[in-house]
Parts: structure tokens; sequence; C-alpha cells
């Protein structure tokens, strides 16, 4: 190093030298943080065409084999029937109650009364969620609650902050003055709702109702305590067979599906953004 | 005791009536749903334990001392406060590195990175577990990437390790700790960091008082959510720790299914004190640097 630093034309090149390292490094954390987050998915969508019987990587040769006997097996589809509805319902439902919460935190004068209430409507996104799948558990038990209907309010009690938060931005966003000017103009409260807020909030509405939908389809921790056998979700049921039956490549497939559910609901969810931006 | 609210006029009232009645169902839903059970979970506790109900008839303090004097739990305990660190430290390290470099990217290449982070996590995290069981185990990806590579020693057993489940848990949860710090990142205004550069600041010294403090906040978020989501992630753990590796969450699930109650309430709220207790001292550490008004 002594010896480079005698030469003067080098010391620029030294300092050069070292920028296009650090900047290497910088680019190599990037490129491996998005292998390590995306790699283990795309190893399943890869594998789940293998034509082969047993795990191999790479797969010999591609088929659709998988995906047939996927369908073909009851315990499979009547899980991701059930996820689909769940979701449905679920998502629906959260969106509802989202939707009313937003509207009573946008009108409330109390910031710190509002603050609080935030917190509340959120809570549930950082809270344990294999905890509240357990307290849903006692306490259905309890109150003589149907775990069928106890498993469709955990999923809301689940999706209701991500319906929260896409709700309150875009009314966060619209101008508050239009629903008092049609409520100033003699409008009832739904009047104004239905043609002044709901025609300027609905790109919010819709993708907080497919987040909820995204979350209750792939929700896992919650929904451990309350299913059983012959009524399980898909994950509970992908998990099943990984920890009982070991990974056999009908859950690859599985897994696939639901990949595919979700990169659908994604896309959607972004062009809701990009048509909405314009 | 609740303070009278301050009403300054009419219009003011009429807005409480309405917030009022437009919240009372989501909050009366969160109630009984949400808080409710948790409170009753709580109690469970601090009942003896009953084989035949869900909750004693005695109010007791032994179901914590009984956990809480038992080297056994205890050591899952420091484990588990141990491993959730470590996965937080080096999510931290990555994540940060990570969206620091987006930050410097063009707006429309930034945007395509942001979704490649936010895709995953939508995905169920039992497919990402699988993902992970695929590439680590026996006859997996990374062993048969080796062994394509000239290495003929014995296949790694990183499967059912703990190294597994902090590899596992870690990618799980980076995007949340790239995504936050990203945001904290894009708020700073650039000319803070130019007129540092401009008055003779090396990059390191500027990236250490002035990029590092203002993006405390995000930091803050993102330690907080990796830390917390580890506490609870019982499907990750079971499936890339195998059955004997044992974190706190899979001690209450144990618990479950061994129909003990009061022992899963126990330590149910254990793990909610330690989530709890590492988020008040995050908060507290970080909080001071956020202000950025710090003289060194």
């Amino acid at each position: 190093m002594s010896t480079i630093n005698t030469l003067p034309s080098a010391v620029p090149a030294q300092g050069q030298l070292r920028r296009n390292l650090v900047a290497a490094a910088f680019n190599l954390v990037l490129g491996l943080s998005c292998a390590l987050v995306l790699g283990p998915i795309l190893v399943i969508v890869f594998v789940s065409f293998s034509s082969s019987e047993n795990f191999a990587f790479p797969p010999p040769a591609l088929s659709l084999r998988w995906f047939s006997q996927f369908f073909t097996t009851p315990s499979l589809t009547s899980a991701l029937l059930l996820s689909m509805e769940i979701a449905l319902l679920a998502a629906s439902a959260a969106t509802l109650l989202a939707l009313l919460a937003s509207m009573a935190l946008m009108r409330l004068p109390s910031p710190k009364l509002s603050a609080f209430l935030q917190t509340l409507f959120l809570a549930p996104l950082v809270f344990p969620t294999i905890i509240l799948g357990l307290s849903l558990l006692l306490f259905y038990r309890v109150a003589g609650i149907d775990l069928t209907f106890g498993l469709i309010l955990a999923h809301v009690t689940v999706a209701l902050p991500y319906a929260f938060r896409a709700i309150i931005a875009e009314l966060a966003a619209f101008d508050a003055g239009l629903s008092e000017a049609a409520a100033s103009l003699g409008a009832p409260p739904l009047r104004s709702l239905w043609h002044v807020t709901l025609p300027l909030i609905w790109p919010g509405l819709l993708s907080g109702w497919i987040f909820a939908f995204v979350v209750s389809i792939g929700e896992l921790n919650t929904s451990l305590f309350l299913t059983g056998p012959g009524f399980t979700t898909l994950p509970i049921e992908v998990f099943g067979y990984l920890q009982f039956e070991g990974a056999q490549l009908v859950i690859a497939a599985a897994s696939t599906v639901q990949i595919g559910i979700i990169v659908v609901l994604f896309a959607t969810i972004q062009s809701i953004r990009w048509i909405a931006g314009k | 005791m609740k303070k009278p609210i301050p009403i300054k006029d009419r219009s003011d009232l009429r807005a409480y009536r309405q917030a009022a009645l437009l919240g009372a169902p989501p909050i009366a839903y969160l109630l009984v749903f949400f808080a409710l059970p948790i409170l009753y979970l709580f109690v469970a506790g601090l009942k003896t334990p009953d084989p035949t109900a869900f909750i004693g008839a005695d109010w007791t303090f032994a179901n914590y001392t009984d956990i809480l004097s038992d080297g056994y739990y205890l050591g899952v305990i420091v484990r588990t406060l141990g491993s959730g660190l470590g996965i937080v430290l080096i999510a931290l390290i990555i994540g940060y590195a990570a969206a620091y470099k987006m930050e410097s990217l063009k707006p429309q290449t930034r945007t395509w990175f942001l979704l490649l982070f936010l895709f995953p996590l939508m995905v169920s995290n039992v497919v990402r577990a699988y993902g992970w069981m695929a590439i680590l185990g026996r006859t997996g990806v990374l062993n048969t990437s080796l062994r394509a590579v000239g290495y003929d020693g014995p296949p790694l057993r990183i499967l059912f390790s703990m190294e597994a489940v902090v590899i596992g848990l870690m990618t799980i949860l980076l995007p949340y700790m790239v995504i936050s710090v990203l945001n904290a990142l894009n708020t700073i205004d650039r000319r803070y960091r130019e007129a540092a550069a401009s008055l003779g600041a090396s990059p390191w010294r500027t990236f250490w008082h002035i990029t590092l403090p203002l993006s405390a906040p995000g930091v803050l978020t993102g330690t907080l959510l990796v830390f917390l989501l580890t506490l609870s992630a019982y499907i990750t753990v079971s499936l890339l720790g195998g059955p004997r590796f044992k974190l706190l969450v899979s001690l209450v699930f144990d618990a479950v299914q061994t129909f003990q109650w009061a022992k899963a309430s126990v330590l149910s709220f254990i793990l909610l004190a330690l989530a709890l207790g590492v988020s008040v001292i995050l908060i507290l550490a970080l909080r001071p640097a956020g202000a950025g008004g710090r003289s060194k």
C-alpha cells in the first residue's frame, strides 16, 4: 500500500477503486436480498412442474402431473375451496368494518382520541397471531360459538388492519370538504356517502378488500387451533402434509396454485394504483 | 376516570355523534372478538388448572411461579430472545444496505425493486418455509448444487436446526425491514447530505452523522416488526427447526395440544411480556436519535 501511495497518479485511482468496491458491495447486497426473499418461492414453483416421483432439483423433465393430482385430491380441493370462501366473507366483513372505522376517525375532531382508536384498529397487526388463535379457541368453546363461524371471525380480525390502512390512507387523501359541502347542501349522510365519498375512494376500498383477501388466504397461525380434520384451509393442509407426510410434490403444486392466485391479486392492486394515480 | 371532552360548538357535537355511530360497530367487534378473548386467556392463567374445565375455580400465581422457576423454560426464553434478536440484527444490516442502495436508484427502478420485496409478503409463510425446506434439505437445492460443482463430502445438514430457523425467518421477514428503512430514507431531504458533503465530510461520516440518525424511525419500525413477528412464527419454527427445536411459541402450541390451558396462557403472556419489554427498550433506544438534533 505504501509503495502505491508514493506514486501520485495512483492515489485517485485507489480512491476510485475503493468507491467501485463499495458500490459493488451494495449492488451485491441488494441482489442477494432479492434472491434470498424470492428464491424459495421460485424453487417451489419450479419443482411443482416436475415430472419426477420425488423431489429432484433441477427436475428431470417438466409436466403437469402434480397439478392434475392436486385437482383430483378431495382433501386439497376442499381446503382450497374453504380458503376461498372464508377469504371472500372475511375480506368483505373486514372492509365494511374498516370503512366504518376510517369514516369515524376522519370525523373525530379530537386528534388524541383519533390516534388512540387508530392504534386499536391496527393492534391485531402486531399482536402475536398464535396467541390470538388460542384466545379465540378458548373463547369460542366457552361462549358456545361454532368453530366454522369462529374461523371466519378470526380471519376478519386478522385482515381488518390491512383493509383499514388502505382505506384510511385513501380517505385522508380525499378532501373532507367535499362531503361537508354535500351535507351543507342538504344531502343526508348516506346519500353523500354513496354519491360523493364512495366514487372518490373506490381505489382504496378495492385494494383494501384485496389486501384483506390475500391476508386471509395465507393466514396460518390463528387458524392453527381453529381448524380440524375435514375442516382445514389450504395453508393449514399444506402445513399438515409438510409436517407429517413429507414434502410431496403435490404440495408444491398446491403452493403454486396459491402463488398464482396471489400474483393475479397483486397485479390487480398495482393496476388499481396505476389507474387511480393517473 | 374519563375527562369531559371539550366541545367547541354544535358542529363538533354533531361530528362526535356521527363518529360514535360509525365507529360503534368496529369498536364493538374488536372489543368482543379481540380484547375480550385475550383477557379471558389471561384470567385462565391465573386460575388453578382444571383438567375437566377450560378454567379453574381458584385464583393462583402458581402457574407463573412454576414456569419461571424452571430452568428448562428459562432456557427456552433465553433461546427465543437470542434467536429473535439475532434475526433482527442480521435483517437490519442486510435490509438497511439493500434499502440504502434502492434509495439511490431511479424512481422507476426503485418501484420495481419495491414490488419484488412486497410480493413475497403476500405469499403464505408456509409456502416460503417449504421453499427453504426444498433448498436446505438433504437432497435439496443447496446440496445438489454443491455436488454439481464437485463437492463430494457428506451432505450438509442445515435443515432442522437453529441455523435453518434463523435463515428462514430472517429472509421471510427481511422485506419488512427493507420497506420500513426505505420509507424513512425517502423522507430525508437530500440537501442535508449534499451540505455535509460540500463541507468536506466523507461519505462514511455523512452516513454516520446525517443519514443514519434521520432514518432512525424506519429502523425502529422495521426492527419492531421483525422482532414481534419472530416471536409468533410457529409454523416456520416447527418446519425448519424440526420437532426437537423449541422456542417459546412451540411450547404454547404443545401446551394447547395437551389441553393444558393454564400453562398455555402463562407461556402466551410471558411471550407477550417479552414482546412488550423488547419493544419498550427499542423505542427508548431509537427515539432520541430520531429527533436528529443531537450534537454528537
